[in-house]
Protein backbone atom coordinates (compact mmCIF):
# COMPACT_ATOMS: atom_id res chain seq x y z
CA UNK A 1 0.00 0.00 0.00
CA UNK A 2 1.18 3.66 -0.89
CA UNK A 3 2.51 5.48 2.32
CA UNK A 4 0.83 7.77 2.44
CA UNK A 5 -2.58 6.12 2.00
CA UNK A 6 -1.81 3.91 4.82
CA UNK A 7 -0.92 6.86 6.79
CA UNK A 8 -4.18 8.65 5.92
CA UNK A 9 -6.61 5.27 6.44
CA UNK A 10 -4.57 5.19 10.30
CA UNK A 11 -4.63 8.59 10.79
CA UNK A 12 -8.81 8.13 10.25
CA UNK A 13 -9.14 5.05 12.03
CA UNK A 14 -7.00 5.98 15.26
CA UNK A 15 -9.22 9.36 14.87
CA UNK A 16 -11.78 7.50 14.98
CA UNK A 17 -11.03 5.94 18.22
CA UNK A 18 -10.11 9.07 20.06
CA UNK A 19 -13.57 10.30 18.78
CA UNK A 20 -14.90 7.57 20.73
CA UNK A 21 -13.12 9.20 23.70
CA UNK A 22 -14.44 12.64 22.90
CA UNK A 23 -18.08 11.33 22.27
CA UNK A 24 -18.18 9.69 26.36
CA UNK A 25 -16.59 13.09 27.55
CA UNK A 26 -19.26 15.49 25.40
CA UNK A 27 -22.14 13.02 25.53
CA UNK A 28 -23.07 13.52 29.54
CA UNK A 29 -22.23 17.65 28.77
CA UNK A 30 -25.02 17.36 25.91
CA UNK A 31 -27.20 16.42 28.55
CA UNK A 32 -26.16 19.07 30.95
CA UNK A 33 -25.90 21.60 28.85
CA UNK A 34 -27.81 20.53 25.80
CA UNK A 35 -30.80 19.87 27.52
CA UNK A 36 -30.87 21.05 30.96
CA UNK A 37 -29.41 24.54 30.07
CA UNK A 38 -26.87 23.64 32.94
CA UNK A 39 -23.11 25.39 31.76
CA UNK A 40 -21.34 23.04 33.83
CA UNK A 41 -17.81 23.84 32.34
CA UNK A 42 -16.86 21.26 35.43
CA UNK A 43 -17.89 18.33 33.39
CA UNK A 44 -14.16 17.66 31.90
CA UNK A 45 -13.28 18.19 36.00
CA UNK A 46 -15.73 15.35 36.90
CA UNK A 47 -14.04 13.60 34.16
CA UNK A 48 -10.55 13.51 35.90
CA UNK A 49 -12.09 12.99 39.26
CA UNK A 50 -13.59 9.58 38.30
CA UNK A 51 -9.69 8.96 36.01
CA UNK A 52 -7.94 9.57 39.42
CA UNK A 53 -10.18 7.48 41.23
CA UNK A 54 -10.03 4.84 38.74
CA UNK A 55 -6.26 5.12 38.74
CA UNK A 56 -6.65 4.15 42.81
CA UNK A 57 -8.85 1.66 43.15
CA UNK A 58 -7.02 -0.05 40.38
CA UNK A 59 -4.03 0.23 42.28
CA UNK A 60 -5.69 -1.21 45.38
CA UNK A 61 -7.44 -4.03 43.68
CA UNK A 62 -6.25 -5.18 40.14
CA UNK A 63 -10.07 -4.63 39.35
CA UNK A 64 -9.83 -3.65 35.12
CA UNK A 65 -10.35 0.07 34.57
CA UNK A 66 -13.64 0.13 32.66
CA UNK A 67 -15.35 -1.87 34.97
CA UNK A 68 -14.29 0.05 37.85
CA UNK A 69 -15.57 3.18 36.40
CA UNK A 70 -19.33 1.31 35.37
CA UNK A 71 -19.35 0.54 39.43
CA UNK A 72 -18.70 3.71 40.10
CA UNK A 73 -21.73 5.59 37.89
CA UNK A 74 -24.16 5.38 41.28
CA UNK A 75 -22.03 7.51 43.15
CA UNK A 76 -21.31 10.00 40.62
CA UNK A 77 -24.84 10.50 39.90
CA UNK A 78 -26.07 11.06 43.20
CA UNK A 79 -22.86 13.49 43.45
CA UNK A 80 -24.02 15.30 40.21
CA UNK A 81 -27.99 15.42 42.05
CA UNK A 82 -26.09 16.51 44.96
CA UNK A 83 -24.50 19.63 43.39
CA UNK A 84 -27.94 20.39 40.83
CA UNK A 85 -29.15 20.52 44.36
CA UNK A 86 -26.89 23.10 45.53
CA UNK A 87 -26.85 24.85 42.07
CA UNK A 88 -31.21 25.61 41.37
CA UNK A 89 -31.40 26.55 45.44
CA UNK A 90 -28.92 29.48 44.98
CA UNK A 91 -28.81 30.25 41.56
CA UNK A 92 -31.29 28.76 39.15
CA UNK A 93 -34.20 29.26 41.44
CA UNK A 94 -33.67 32.78 41.28
CA UNK A 95 -33.00 33.56 37.73
CA UNK A 96 -29.35 34.03 38.22
CA UNK A 97 -27.87 31.09 35.98
CA UNK A 98 -26.53 32.76 33.25
CA UNK A 99 -22.90 33.85 34.78
CA UNK A 100 -23.07 33.32 38.65
CA UNK A 101 -24.29 29.80 37.79
CA UNK A 102 -21.34 29.86 34.92
CA UNK A 103 -19.17 31.12 37.95
CA UNK A 104 -20.31 28.32 40.43
CA UNK A 105 -18.88 25.38 38.21
CA UNK A 106 -16.06 27.28 37.25
CA UNK A 107 -15.65 27.08 41.43
CA UNK A 108 -16.64 23.39 41.47
CA UNK A 109 -13.68 22.95 38.59
CA UNK A 110 -11.07 24.41 40.54
CA UNK A 111 -12.06 22.76 44.31
CA UNK A 112 -11.89 19.70 42.21
CA UNK A 113 -8.53 19.98 41.08
CA UNK A 114 -7.16 21.68 44.29
CA UNK A 115 -8.84 18.63 45.94
CA UNK A 116 -6.86 16.11 44.16
CA UNK A 117 -3.77 17.94 44.50
CA UNK A 118 -4.51 17.89 48.12
CA UNK A 119 -5.43 14.34 48.70
CA UNK A 120 -3.77 12.28 45.63
CA UNK A 121 -0.65 14.60 44.66
CA UNK A 122 0.29 16.65 41.28
CA UNK A 123 2.01 13.51 39.74
CA UNK A 124 0.19 11.76 37.15
CA UNK A 125 -1.59 8.66 37.66
CA UNK A 126 -2.33 5.72 35.14
CA UNK A 127 -3.56 1.99 34.81
CA UNK A 128 -2.46 -0.56 33.04
CA UNK A 129 -5.44 -2.98 31.57
CA UNK A 130 -5.07 -6.48 30.49
CA UNK A 131 -5.62 -5.75 26.82
CA UNK A 132 -3.44 -2.48 27.01
CA UNK A 133 -0.54 -3.53 25.19
CA UNK A 134 -2.14 -5.56 22.62
CA UNK A 135 -2.90 -4.34 18.80
CA UNK A 136 -5.34 -5.98 16.39
CA UNK A 137 -4.00 -5.48 12.60
CA UNK A 138 -6.45 -5.11 9.74
CA UNK A 139 -3.46 -5.31 6.45
CA UNK A 140 -1.87 -2.19 7.59
CA UNK A 141 -4.47 -0.46 9.92
CA UNK A 142 -3.71 -0.31 13.18
CA UNK A 143 -6.39 -0.98 15.79
CA UNK A 144 -5.04 -0.77 19.22
CA UNK A 145 -7.56 -2.11 22.07
CA UNK A 146 -6.16 0.38 24.39
CA UNK A 147 -8.45 2.62 22.31
CA UNK A 148 -10.32 0.51 20.91
CA UNK A 149 -11.91 -0.51 24.46
CA UNK A 150 -12.96 2.35 26.10
CA UNK A 151 -14.40 3.54 22.61
CA UNK A 152 -16.60 0.68 22.23
CA UNK A 153 -17.42 0.92 26.13
CA UNK A 154 -18.65 4.57 25.56
CA UNK A 155 -20.52 3.99 22.37
CA UNK A 156 -22.72 1.43 24.44
CA UNK A 157 -23.15 3.88 27.24
CA UNK A 158 -23.99 6.14 25.01
CA UNK A 159 -26.36 3.99 23.04
CA UNK A 160 -28.19 3.06 26.48
CA UNK A 161 -28.95 6.43 27.32
CA UNK A 162 -30.25 7.37 23.61
CA UNK A 163 -32.69 4.11 24.34
CA UNK A 164 -33.52 5.54 27.98
CA UNK A 165 -34.26 9.40 26.78
CA UNK A 166 -36.75 7.45 24.03
CA UNK A 167 -38.19 4.80 25.71
CA UNK A 168 -38.81 5.79 29.24
CA UNK A 169 -41.00 8.72 31.00
CA UNK A 170 -38.26 9.87 32.89
CA UNK A 171 -36.16 10.31 30.07
CA UNK A 172 -38.96 11.88 27.57
CA UNK A 173 -39.46 14.18 30.39
CA UNK A 174 -35.58 15.08 30.42
CA UNK A 175 -35.93 15.87 26.95
CA UNK A 176 -38.59 18.18 27.11
CA UNK A 177 -37.34 20.29 30.53
CA UNK A 178 -35.40 22.80 28.84
CA UNK A 179 -38.58 23.17 25.89
CA UNK A 180 -41.08 24.30 28.47
CA UNK A 181 -40.49 23.72 32.19
CA UNK A 182 -44.03 25.08 33.41
CA UNK A 183 -46.43 22.97 30.67
CA UNK A 184 -44.03 19.48 32.52
CA UNK A 185 -45.79 20.57 35.95
CA UNK A 186 -48.91 20.52 34.03
CA UNK A 187 -48.58 16.77 33.05
CA UNK A 188 -47.80 16.80 36.65
CA UNK A 189 -44.16 16.30 36.40
CA UNK A 190 -41.82 18.11 39.10
CA UNK A 191 -39.45 19.82 36.56
CA UNK A 192 -36.57 20.23 39.38
CA UNK A 193 -37.27 16.40 39.94
CA UNK A 194 -36.36 15.74 36.39
CA UNK A 195 -33.34 18.20 36.37
CA UNK A 196 -31.96 16.82 39.21
CA UNK A 197 -31.76 13.08 38.05
CA UNK A 198 -30.86 14.22 34.48
CA UNK A 199 -27.57 16.34 36.16
CA UNK A 200 -26.52 12.93 37.77
CA UNK A 201 -26.83 10.79 34.56
CA UNK A 202 -24.71 13.25 33.39
CA UNK A 203 -22.22 13.05 35.89
CA UNK A 204 -22.16 9.65 35.95
CA UNK A 205 -21.32 9.79 32.29
CA UNK A 206 -18.73 11.69 33.14
CA UNK A 207 -17.05 9.02 35.49
CA UNK A 208 -17.36 6.63 32.58
CA UNK A 209 -15.64 8.81 30.50
CA UNK A 210 -12.76 9.54 33.17
CA UNK A 211 -12.38 5.49 33.01
CA UNK A 212 -12.04 5.52 29.21
CA UNK A 213 -9.27 8.31 29.17
CA UNK A 214 -7.21 6.50 32.20
CA UNK A 215 -7.37 3.47 29.85
CA UNK A 216 -6.15 5.83 26.95
CA UNK A 217 -3.52 8.15 28.32
CA UNK A 218 -1.72 8.72 31.89
CA UNK A 219 -4.14 11.64 33.60
CA UNK A 220 -3.18 14.25 36.29
CA UNK A 221 -5.53 16.67 38.23
CA UNK A 222 -5.27 19.28 35.65
CA UNK A 223 -6.24 16.67 32.31
CA UNK A 224 -9.37 18.43 31.60
CA UNK A 225 -8.34 21.22 30.70
CA UNK A 226 -7.85 20.38 26.90
CA UNK A 227 -11.07 18.73 26.95
CA UNK A 228 -13.17 21.75 28.00
CA UNK A 229 -13.15 23.19 24.85
CA UNK A 230 -13.52 20.40 22.86
CA UNK A 231 -16.19 18.71 24.70
CA UNK A 232 -18.37 22.18 24.41
CA UNK A 233 -17.60 22.49 20.72
CA UNK A 234 -18.58 18.81 20.12
CA UNK A 235 -21.86 19.52 21.83
CA UNK A 236 -22.03 22.42 19.61
CA UNK A 237 -21.30 20.74 16.39
CA UNK A 238 -23.93 18.22 17.47
CA UNK A 239 -26.75 19.93 17.86
CA UNK A 240 -26.96 20.63 21.57
CA UNK A 241 -29.11 18.04 22.17
CA UNK A 242 -28.90 15.51 20.36
CA UNK A 243 -26.52 12.64 21.42
CA UNK A 244 -26.18 11.09 17.90
CA UNK A 245 -25.34 14.77 16.22
CA UNK A 246 -23.12 14.93 19.52
CA UNK A 247 -21.10 11.09 18.49
CA UNK A 248 -21.11 12.36 14.99
CA UNK A 249 -19.71 15.40 15.96
CA UNK A 250 -17.19 13.79 18.45
CA UNK A 251 -15.95 11.41 15.54
CA UNK A 252 -15.05 14.11 13.13
CA UNK A 253 -13.60 16.29 15.75
CA UNK A 254 -11.07 13.10 16.03
CA UNK A 255 -10.37 12.21 12.78
CA UNK A 256 -9.71 15.74 11.74
CA UNK A 257 -7.41 16.45 14.39
CA UNK A 258 -5.76 13.25 14.09
CA UNK A 259 -5.25 13.64 10.17
CA UNK A 260 -4.01 17.17 10.55
CA UNK A 261 -1.41 15.98 13.29
CA UNK A 262 -0.54 13.06 11.17
CA UNK A 263 0.61 15.11 8.15
CA UNK A 264 1.51 18.12 9.70
CA UNK A 265 1.97 17.98 12.81
CA UNK A 266 -0.07 18.00 16.09
CA UNK A 267 0.59 21.97 16.95
CA UNK A 268 -2.11 22.26 13.84
CA UNK A 269 -4.56 20.07 15.09
CA UNK A 270 -6.56 21.93 17.33
CA UNK A 271 -6.87 25.14 15.55
CA UNK A 272 -7.28 23.00 12.07
CA UNK A 273 -10.10 21.03 14.61
CA UNK A 274 -11.44 24.57 15.76
CA UNK A 275 -11.81 26.23 12.36
CA UNK A 276 -13.85 23.18 10.89
CA UNK A 277 -16.19 24.17 13.94
CA UNK A 278 -16.79 27.69 13.29
CA UNK A 279 -17.00 26.32 9.44
CA UNK A 280 -19.83 24.02 10.16
CA UNK A 281 -21.48 26.66 12.93
CA UNK A 282 -21.15 28.82 9.29
CA UNK A 283 -22.95 26.76 7.09
CA UNK A 284 -25.02 24.78 9.87
CA UNK A 285 -25.94 27.27 12.80
CA UNK A 286 -28.16 24.52 14.43
CA UNK A 287 -24.84 22.16 14.30
CA UNK A 288 -25.37 17.99 12.55
CA UNK A 289 -28.73 16.88 13.98
CA UNK A 290 -29.95 20.40 16.07
CA UNK A 291 -33.43 21.30 15.10
CA UNK A 292 -34.33 25.07 14.46
CA UNK A 293 -37.95 24.46 16.23
CA UNK B 1 -68.52 9.08 38.69
CA UNK B 2 -67.88 12.20 36.89
CA UNK B 3 -66.17 14.86 39.21
CA UNK B 4 -67.08 18.79 40.04
CA UNK B 5 -65.49 21.71 40.44
CA UNK B 6 -66.15 24.42 43.29
CA UNK B 7 -64.90 28.20 43.32
CA UNK B 8 -65.68 29.99 46.13
CA UNK B 9 -65.30 34.15 46.62
CA UNK B 10 -61.74 33.71 45.07
CA UNK B 11 -59.25 37.00 44.91
CA UNK B 12 -56.09 36.55 43.21
CA UNK B 13 -53.47 39.35 42.34
CA UNK B 14 -50.07 39.99 40.43
CA UNK B 15 -48.29 41.87 42.89
CA UNK B 16 -50.38 45.09 43.35
CA UNK B 17 -52.44 44.32 40.42
CA UNK B 18 -56.10 42.69 41.29
CA UNK B 19 -56.70 40.05 38.85
CA UNK B 20 -59.55 38.56 40.74
CA UNK B 21 -62.49 39.98 42.67
CA UNK B 22 -64.44 37.68 44.36
CA UNK B 23 -64.80 34.79 41.93
CA UNK B 24 -67.42 32.06 42.95
CA UNK B 25 -68.32 29.94 40.40
CA UNK B 26 -69.35 25.93 40.25
CA UNK B 27 -69.00 23.34 37.88
CA UNK B 28 -71.05 20.55 38.38
CA UNK B 29 -70.66 16.58 37.78
CA UNK B 30 -70.41 15.86 33.67
CA UNK B 31 -70.92 19.75 32.85
CA UNK B 32 -68.90 21.74 30.16
CA UNK B 33 -69.23 25.55 31.49
CA UNK B 34 -68.00 28.43 29.51
CA UNK B 35 -66.27 30.89 31.08
CA UNK B 36 -66.57 33.71 28.58
CA UNK B 37 -64.46 37.25 28.65
CA UNK B 38 -62.23 39.65 26.40
CA UNK B 39 -58.80 39.20 27.12
CA UNK B 40 -57.61 40.53 30.28
CA UNK B 41 -60.52 39.98 32.19
CA UNK B 42 -59.26 37.08 34.74
CA UNK B 43 -60.06 33.94 32.67
CA UNK B 44 -56.37 32.55 32.37
CA UNK B 45 -55.82 34.31 36.16
CA UNK B 46 -58.49 31.94 37.34
CA UNK B 47 -57.13 29.09 35.16
CA UNK B 48 -53.87 29.61 36.79
CA UNK B 49 -55.54 29.40 40.24
CA UNK B 50 -57.49 26.62 39.65
CA UNK B 51 -54.12 24.80 38.45
CA UNK B 52 -51.90 26.09 42.04
CA UNK B 53 -49.60 28.28 39.60
CA UNK B 54 -50.89 31.57 41.26
CA UNK B 55 -52.00 30.93 44.54
CA UNK B 56 -55.17 32.75 45.35
CA UNK B 57 -55.22 35.68 47.95
CA UNK B 58 -58.49 34.73 48.94
CA UNK B 59 -61.37 32.43 48.72
CA UNK B 60 -61.54 28.40 48.34
CA UNK B 61 -60.94 26.44 45.54
CA UNK B 62 -61.96 22.67 45.59
CA UNK B 63 -62.53 19.61 43.74
CA UNK B 64 -64.52 16.51 44.14
CA UNK B 65 -63.36 13.83 41.75
CA UNK B 66 -65.06 10.31 43.01
CA UNK B 67 -66.66 11.05 45.63
CA UNK B 68 -63.46 12.92 47.56
CA UNK B 69 -63.36 16.29 48.19
CA UNK B 70 -59.69 17.65 47.65
CA UNK B 71 -58.80 21.45 48.66
CA UNK B 72 -57.00 22.76 45.69
CA UNK B 73 -55.41 26.04 47.22
CA UNK B 74 -51.76 25.67 48.16
CA UNK B 75 -51.09 22.37 46.63
CA UNK B 76 -48.73 22.06 43.83
CA UNK B 77 -49.44 22.27 40.09
CA UNK B 78 -48.32 18.55 40.00
CA UNK B 79 -50.18 17.23 42.91
CA UNK B 80 -53.37 18.91 41.69
CA UNK B 81 -52.93 17.34 38.12
CA UNK B 82 -52.03 14.37 39.36
CA UNK B 83 -55.96 14.34 41.35
CA UNK B 84 -56.97 13.91 37.97
CA UNK B 85 -57.25 17.64 36.51
CA UNK B 86 -55.90 18.23 33.27
CA UNK B 87 -55.32 21.39 30.96
CA UNK B 88 -55.44 22.04 27.37
CA UNK B 89 -52.93 25.82 28.14
CA UNK B 90 -53.06 28.82 26.41
CA UNK B 91 -51.07 28.90 23.27
CA UNK B 92 -50.94 24.97 23.78
CA UNK B 93 -47.59 24.63 24.96
CA UNK B 94 -46.10 21.50 23.36
CA UNK B 95 -42.51 20.35 23.34
CA UNK B 96 -41.81 21.29 19.93
CA UNK B 97 -38.84 19.16 19.24
CA UNK B 98 -40.41 15.75 20.49
CA UNK B 99 -42.48 14.08 18.09
CA UNK B 100 -45.99 13.91 18.51
CA UNK B 101 -46.05 10.56 20.11
CA UNK B 102 -43.14 11.76 22.84
CA UNK B 103 -45.44 14.45 23.30
CA UNK B 104 -48.73 12.66 23.98
CA UNK B 105 -46.74 9.83 26.26
CA UNK B 106 -45.41 12.59 28.30
CA UNK B 107 -49.24 13.73 29.00
CA UNK B 108 -49.24 9.92 30.74
CA UNK B 109 -46.81 10.53 32.54
CA UNK B 110 -48.34 10.14 35.89
CA UNK B 111 -48.94 7.00 37.41
CA UNK B 112 -52.92 6.27 37.31
CA UNK B 113 -52.69 7.47 33.82
CA UNK B 114 -49.76 4.66 32.52
CA UNK B 115 -52.05 1.58 32.80
CA UNK B 116 -54.77 3.13 30.66
CA UNK B 117 -51.86 4.23 27.78
CA UNK B 118 -53.01 1.49 25.21
CA UNK B 119 -56.67 2.77 25.49
CA UNK B 120 -56.00 6.16 25.63
CA UNK B 121 -53.81 5.85 22.50
CA UNK B 122 -55.84 4.37 20.57
CA UNK B 123 -58.51 6.62 21.52
CA UNK B 124 -56.74 10.36 20.33
CA UNK B 125 -55.55 8.28 16.99
CA UNK B 126 -58.82 7.14 16.12
CA UNK B 127 -60.15 10.86 17.46
CA UNK B 128 -57.33 12.33 15.55
CA UNK B 129 -56.57 10.38 12.37
CA UNK B 130 -53.84 12.96 11.23
CA UNK B 131 -51.93 12.73 14.71
CA UNK B 132 -51.35 9.27 13.68
CA UNK B 133 -49.80 9.75 10.01
CA UNK B 134 -47.59 11.94 11.73
CA UNK B 135 -46.84 10.56 15.30
CA UNK B 136 -43.15 10.35 14.56
CA UNK B 137 -42.88 13.86 13.21
CA UNK B 138 -41.66 16.76 15.37
CA UNK B 139 -44.25 18.64 16.85
CA UNK B 140 -42.67 22.33 16.36
CA UNK B 141 -43.66 21.28 12.36
CA UNK B 142 -47.11 21.52 12.36
CA UNK B 143 -49.79 23.49 11.59
CA UNK B 144 -51.65 25.55 14.55
CA UNK B 145 -54.24 23.07 14.14
CA UNK B 146 -52.24 19.75 14.29
CA UNK B 147 -50.57 20.98 17.04
CA UNK B 148 -54.56 21.73 19.12
CA UNK B 149 -54.81 18.35 18.31
CA UNK B 150 -51.70 17.10 20.18
CA UNK B 151 -52.46 19.63 22.87
CA UNK B 152 -55.96 18.14 23.51
CA UNK B 153 -54.64 14.58 23.05
CA UNK B 154 -51.68 15.28 25.52
CA UNK B 155 -54.29 16.29 27.86
CA UNK B 156 -57.08 13.00 26.84
CA UNK B 157 -53.70 10.81 27.95
CA UNK B 158 -53.78 12.28 31.28
CA UNK B 159 -57.17 10.19 32.15
CA UNK B 160 -58.36 13.11 33.36
CA UNK B 161 -61.77 13.36 35.17
CA UNK B 162 -62.11 17.37 35.08
CA UNK B 163 -60.87 18.45 31.83
CA UNK B 164 -59.83 22.69 31.55
CA UNK B 165 -59.72 24.11 28.59
CA UNK B 166 -57.82 27.77 27.81
CA UNK B 167 -58.66 29.68 25.22
CA UNK B 168 -58.26 27.05 22.51
CA UNK B 169 -59.36 28.98 19.61
CA UNK B 170 -56.36 31.53 20.06
CA UNK B 171 -54.26 31.22 16.42
CA UNK B 172 -56.77 29.27 14.69
CA UNK B 173 -58.27 29.83 11.52
CA UNK B 174 -62.10 30.18 11.94
CA UNK B 175 -62.88 26.75 10.18
CA UNK B 176 -60.26 25.44 12.81
CA UNK B 177 -62.12 27.27 15.80
CA UNK B 178 -65.08 25.49 14.96
CA UNK B 179 -63.77 21.88 14.33
CA UNK B 180 -61.85 22.30 18.19
CA UNK B 181 -64.86 23.23 19.84
CA UNK B 182 -66.43 20.23 18.76
CA UNK B 183 -63.91 17.84 19.36
CA UNK B 184 -63.99 19.05 23.06
CA UNK B 185 -67.81 17.86 22.87
CA UNK B 186 -66.72 14.93 21.59
CA UNK B 187 -64.01 14.26 24.26
CA UNK B 188 -66.20 15.04 26.60
CA UNK B 189 -68.99 13.01 25.44
CA UNK B 190 -66.96 9.62 24.98
CA UNK B 191 -64.77 10.11 28.00
CA UNK B 192 -67.42 11.41 30.33
CA UNK B 193 -65.55 14.68 31.75
CA UNK B 194 -66.42 17.21 33.24
CA UNK B 195 -65.03 20.71 31.50
CA UNK B 196 -64.28 24.37 31.94
CA UNK B 197 -63.29 25.78 29.27
CA UNK B 198 -61.80 29.72 28.79
CA UNK B 199 -62.67 31.46 25.19
CA UNK B 200 -63.01 34.47 23.85
CA UNK B 201 -64.83 33.29 21.04
CA UNK B 202 -68.57 33.69 22.38
CA UNK B 203 -70.66 31.99 19.37
CA UNK B 204 -68.19 28.81 19.60
CA UNK B 205 -68.51 28.44 23.02
CA UNK B 206 -72.40 28.45 23.52
CA UNK B 207 -72.39 25.79 21.07
CA UNK B 208 -71.39 23.01 23.42
CA UNK B 209 -71.13 25.09 26.90
CA UNK B 210 -74.48 24.35 29.28
CA UNK B 211 -74.37 27.14 31.24
CA UNK B 212 -71.96 30.05 31.52
CA UNK B 213 -70.04 33.02 33.49
CA UNK B 214 -68.98 36.45 31.79
CA UNK B 215 -65.92 37.70 33.60
CA UNK B 216 -65.64 41.31 33.35
CA UNK B 217 -62.33 43.38 35.10
CA UNK B 218 -62.18 39.77 37.57
CA UNK B 219 -65.61 39.80 38.59
CA UNK B 220 -68.09 37.62 37.29
CA UNK B 221 -70.87 40.23 36.07
CA UNK B 222 -73.31 37.72 34.49
CA UNK B 223 -74.16 34.13 34.69
CA UNK B 224 -76.13 32.10 32.38
CA UNK B 225 -77.97 29.20 33.04
CA UNK B 226 -78.23 28.17 29.48
CA UNK B 227 -76.73 29.48 26.29
CA UNK B 228 -79.95 30.98 24.98
CA UNK B 229 -79.95 33.18 28.39
CA UNK B 230 -76.25 34.11 28.03
CA UNK B 231 -77.08 35.47 24.38
CA UNK B 232 -79.93 37.16 25.43
CA UNK B 233 -78.06 39.00 28.00
CA UNK B 234 -77.81 42.78 27.84
CA UNK B 235 -74.09 42.72 29.35
CA UNK B 236 -73.26 40.07 26.95
CA UNK B 237 -74.46 42.00 23.85
CA UNK B 238 -73.21 45.36 25.38
CA UNK B 239 -69.81 44.88 25.94
CA UNK B 240 -69.29 41.49 24.42
CA UNK B 241 -70.48 40.95 21.36
CA UNK B 242 -70.79 45.01 20.16
CA UNK B 243 -74.43 45.02 19.91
Amino acid sequence: MDPDLALLLNGIVSGLLLGGLYAAAAAGLSVSFGMLDVVNIAHPAFMVLGSLIVALLWAATGLDPLLLSILLTPAFWALGAAIYVAYHHFFERRGDEAIQGLAFFFGVMFIIEVGLVLAIGPEQHFVDAAYANTTWRLGEIDLPLRMLVPALVSFAAIGGLVLFLRRTFTGRAIAAVAQDREALRLLAIDPVRIKRLAFGISIAMAALAGGALVVVQPVDAWSGHVFIGRVFAVVIMGGLSSLGGCVLAALAFGVVENVTASFYGPSWSPAVAFGCLLLVLAVRPQGFFGRTA
Amino acid sequence: MAASLLIEDVDAAYGAVRALDGVSLKVAPGETVALLGTNGNGKTTLMRCILGLLKPTRGRIAATIEGTTTELVGRSPEEIVDLGIAIVPEGRRLFPRLSVEENLLLGAYRRSARAAIPRNLEFCYDAFPRLKERRSQPVGSMSGGEQQMVALGRAVMCAPKILLVDEPSVGLAPILVARTIEKIAELKEKLGLTVLMAEQNFHQAIRIADRGYVLVHGRVEFQGDSPAALGDSDLVRKFYLGL
